[in-house]
C-alpha cells in the first residue's frame, strides 16, 4: 500500500526526530561516559602510583605483616588492593585474590609496565578498573581494584533519561510533522472541495484569489485559470448543442409536417409512391429519434438537463408506462402482465413521468428487438424491512439468451453492440437507448443495472428510493 | 372541427409546413413571421388559438405571449425545442396555455389545439354559482366575479381549471386527473402545466397567492379547492 502524503511528511518528521535524538543521545553518552572514565581512570592511577609508593617503602623495610600494610593503604570504599610478593598475592578484601586480576595484565606488570585494564567481571558484571603497578625493587606488584558500579549507575540513568528524551523528542517530531501535513494539505482539502464542486456542475466555483498565502497564489490562479477555460468551454459546448439542437430540428420539423400532409394523401399515390413514402416516414421517424437521444445525451454530458421530479404511486406509474411501451411496440405476443408486488402498492416515488416513461419503452423494446420480447415485468421493494422497503426495484425479463457477466455493465455504454446482437439489420436501435436509461436513472436519483433472469433471459432492474409515505385515501 | 389557428414562427419552410398540415387537418391558418407581425394580425382579426415559437428574432416568444395575453384570453400553445426546460415554465408563466416540442407530429398539435378549443365550451357537470372567499364563479357564464360586482379576468384554461376544481370542492383532484380534463393528457402529461396553472390562478383568486386559503396542494397528491 502507498503511503499517503500526509503519512509521508509525518514520518519523515518522525524519522528525522528520531535520528537526531539517536545521534545527539548517542554522542552525549559517550562523551560523558568517555569523560567520566577517563577522570576515574586518572585518579585511579594517581591513587595506585601513590600506594605503590607505599607498599614499596614498607616492603623495603622489611615488612611481612601484608594485611596490615594493605590495611594502612589509602583507598577509598570503592577500591581493594591486591599485592603480590614473592609469587603469593595478599588482598585488602576477602572476595579479591591473584586470580581476580587478569593474567594477561599480571604478565605486562610482572614485565615491568604500569598497567590499566577496564573489565568487567563477577557475576553481577561489575565493571572495573584495575591498576597494575610493578615495584621491580622489591620484587613486588601492586594491583588496585577500583569497582566502577555507582559510575555504572549514573551512566544507566543518564542512559534511560536520554532515551526517554529520544522517545519523547520522536514522538514531538511525528506529532509535528502531522501539523505541518494537515496545515500543508489544508489548501489542497480547499483545492479538492472546490474540484468536486465544480464536477457536480457548479462551475462558478473559485478559489479565494485573495488568500494571503502567497505560496499558493500560483496554485489559486492556474486553478482558476483552468476552471474559467473549462466553464468557457462548457458554455460553448452547451450553446453549441443549443444551437445544434435548434438547427436540426427546425429541418425536421418540416419534414415531419411534410410528411404528414403526404401521408394524408395516401389514398391518391401510386403504389410506388406508397412504398417510397413508406420508407420515408419510417426513416424520418427514426432519425427524428436518434437525433432526439443524440442531443439528449449531449445535454446530459453538460448536465444542462433540468429535471422535474414529482411525485406518483409507483404502481401506477410502473403500469401506466408498461402499458404505454408495450403500445407503442404493438408486441405481437400477448403483453406480460405487470405484477406489483403487495409491500410497494402504496409506496410513491419521485421521478419525472415522462422521463420515467422513456426508460420503460427503451427496456421494452429492448427487450423485444434483443431479447426475444418481454416475459414479466414486476415491482417489488428492497433495502429496508420487507414492509417498509426504502427503494423499489422494477425488472423487465426478457426471453432472450440472457447477458454474458462480463458485458453486464457494457451494454449500459453508447453504441455497445453486445456480441450477441449482429441484428443492426432490423435498425430500429439508435444505440443510445440503454445509456439513456441509465443516464436518465442517474437523473432521478435511481439506478439501472442487469442481471440473470431465473428463467435464463436477461433482468434490467431499475431501482428508486422511496419517498416518505404519504396518505392516500383514495386507495 | 375547424378554427383559426394564427401561427407565429420565424422560419419560412416550418411555416409553410405547417400551414399546409394544419389545413390538412382542417384548420384556417394565418401565419406572421415575427411576433410584431403576429400581434398585429391578430389585432386586425383575432384567431381560436395563437402557435408561438419560442425562439423569434426580435420580441421574443415570451415577450409575444405576454402581449397577447393582455389583450385576449385566447389560448396560446409554445412551441419549444426542449421539453425539460424552464423555457416551458417561461413560456407558461408568460401567459400560455400548453406547449409542444419541436418537431411535433401535426396530428398531435391538432389535438392539442381540439383539447384546447373544447374546454372553451362550459364544463358537461356545471356546478352552479360557488363563492368562495369574496369571489363568485358562475360556470355557466363563463364568469369569475368579484361579490361586489367586478369581475376577474383569467384565461379560459384557468377559468376551466377552477371549474373542475369546483366541480368537487373539498376533494382532492390529482395532476393527472386535472391534466386530463383540463387539457386532454393522459397520465403522461406534463404536471407542471397544472403547476403553474394554479400558481396564476393563485395570484387572482387568493389575497394572499403565497399562503394560499382557498386552492391548496395536498402533497404528493394533488390540489383541492376549498371554499
Amino acid at each position: 500500500m502507498k503511503l499517503g502524503i500526509g503519512a509521508r511528511i509525518t514520518a519523515i518528521f518522525g524519522l528525522g526526530a528520531l535520528l537526531l535524538s539517536i545521534s545527539m543521545g548517542g554522542l552525549s553518552y559517550f562523551t560523558t561516559r568517555h569523560f567520566l572514565l577517563a577522570e576515574r581512570e586518572s585518579a585511579a592511577l594517581h591513587q595506585a602510583f601513590a600506594n605503590a609508593t607505599l607498599v614499596r617503602s614498607a616492603l623495603a623495610s622489611g615488612t611481612t605483616a601484608y594485611a596490615d600494610l594493605l590495611a594502612t593503604l589509602d583507598v577509598g570504599s570503592n577500591s581493594h588492593s591486591v599485592l603480590i610478593h614473592k609469587s603469593k598475592a595478599y588482598a585488602s578484601s576477602l572476595s579479591l585474590n591473584a586470580s581476580s586480576i587478569p593474567t594477561r595484565l599480571r604478565a605486562e606488570v610482572l614485565a615491568g609496565t604500569a598497567a590499566t585494564q577496564t573489565y568487567r567481571t563477577g557475576t553481577q558484571s561489575q565493571p572495573q578498573i584495575i591498576v597494575g603497578v610493578p615495584i621491580p625493587s622489591v620484587r613486588a606488584s601492586y594491583f588496585e581494584v577500583f569497582t566502577l558500579s555507582d559510575l555504572d549507575h549514573t551512566l544507566r540513568v543518564l542512559g534511560l533519561t536520554l532515551f526517554g528524551a529520544g522517545v519523547l523528542t520522536t514522538l514531538l517530531g511525528t506529532a509535528l510533522g502531522r501539523i505541518a501535513s494537515d496545515r500543508s494539505l489544508r489548501p489542497l482539502a480547499g483545492v479538492s472541495r472546490a474540484a468536486v464542486a465544480i464536477a457536480g456542475g457548479q462551475l462558478d466555483t473559485r478559489l479565494n484569489a485573495a488568500d494571503p498565502d502567497p505560496d499558493l497564489a500560483g496554485l489559486t490562479t492556474s486553478f482558476n485559470a483552468m476552471v474559467d477555460q473549462l466553464q468557457v468551454r462548457i458554455e460553448r459546448e452547451t450553446r453549441f448543442n443549443s444551437d445544434v439542437s435548434h438547427e436540426l430540428r427546425s429541418p425536421l420539423t418540416t419534414l415531419s409536417a411534410s410528411l404528414e400532409v403526404l401521408e394524408a394523401e395516401w389514398d391518391n399515390l401510386s403504389p410506388r409512391g406508397r412504398r417510397a413514402l413508406q420508407l420515408l416516414g419510417d426513416d424520418l421517424r427514426r432519425f427524428q429519434r436518434m437525433v432526439g437521444d443524440l442531443l439528449e445525451m449531449s445535454r446530459a454530458d453538460a448536465g444542462s438537463m433540468d429535471v422535474f421530479l414529482e411525485e406518483v404511486n409507483v404502481s401506477e406509474l410502473v403500469q401506466r408506462a408498461a402499458e404505454a411501451g408495450l403500445r407503442v411496440l404493438k408486441q405481437q405476443a400477448p403483453a406480460p402482465e405487470v405484477h406489483i408486488g403487495g409491500e410497494v402498492r402504496a409506496l410513491h416515488v419521485g421521478v419525472d413521468k415522462r422521463r420515467f416513461e422513456r426508460v420503460m419503452a427503451n427496456l421494452i423494446e429492448n427487450a423485444t428487438v434483443y431479447g426475444g420480447g418481454v416475459t414479466a415485468i414486476s415491482v417489488h421493494g428492497s433495502s429496508g424491512a420487507s414492509d417498509t422497503p426504502s427503494e423499489v426495484e422494477i425488472a423487465v425479463e426478457d426471453a432472450g439468451p440472457g447477458i454474458d457477466p462480463v458485458e453486464r455493465s457494457k451494454v449500459f455504454d453508447r453504441f455497445y453492440r453486445g456480441s450477441a446482437s449482429g441484428r443492426r439489420g432490423t435498425g430500429t436501435g439508435t444505440g443510445l437507448g440503454l445509456a439513456l436509461v441509465a443516464e436518465h436513472m442517474r437523473l432521478m436519483g435511481g439506478r439501472a443495472w442487469v442481471e440473470a433472469s431465473p428463467s435464463g433471459g436477461a433482468r434490467f432492474v431499475l431501482s428508486l428510493p422511496v419517498l416518505a409515505s404519504v396518505e392516500d385515501p383514495e386507495r | 372541427m375547424s378554427g383559426r389557428i394564427l401561427v407565429v414562427e420565424d422560419d419560412e419552410r416550418i411555416r409553410s409546413s405547417m400551414r399546409l398540415a394544419l389545413e390538412g387537418e382542417g384548420y384556417e391558418v394565418k401565419d406572421a413571421a415575427s411576433g410584431e407581425e403576429g400581434l398585429s394580425l391578430f389585432t386586425e382579426a383575432p384567431t381560436d388559438v395563437a402557435l408561438i415559437d419560442l425562439m423569434l428574432p426580435g420580441m421574443d416568444g415570451f415577450e409575444c405571449c405576454r402581449a397577447l395575453r393582455r389583450q385576449s384570453a385566447v389560448p396560446i400553445i409554445i412551441v419549444t425545442a426542449r421539453a425539460d426546460t424552464h423555457d416551458v415554465v417561461a413560456g407558461l408563466e408568460a401567459g400560455a396555455d400548453d406547449y409542444v416540442t419541436k418537431p411535433f407530429v401535426a396530428k398531435e398539435l391538432a389535438a392539442r389545439i381540439r383539447a384546447l378549443l373544447r374546454r372553451a365550451r362550459p364544463p358537461e357537470e356545471d356546478p352552479g354559482a360557488l363563492v368562495f372567499g369574496d369571489l363568485q364563479l358562475l360556470p355557466e357564464q363563463g364568469v369569475l366575479r368579484q361579490v361586489d360586482g367586478d369581475e376577474v379576468h383569467c384565461t379560459r384554461t384557468e377559468f376551466r381549471l377552477l371549474c373542475e376544481l369546483a366541480a368537487s370542492p373539498n376533494k382532492v383532484l390529482s395532476r393527472e386527473q386535472l391534466l386530463d380534463r383540463v387539457w386532454g393528457y393522459d397520465y403522461f402529461g406534463d404536471g407542471r402545466l397544472v403547476d403553474v396553472h394554479i400558481r396564476r390562478l393563485r395570484t387572482k383568486v387568493e389575497s394572499d397567492p403565497a399562503a394560499p386559503r382557498h386552492i391548496l396542494t395536498v402533497r404528493g397528491m394533488g390540489y383541492k379547492l376549498v371554499p
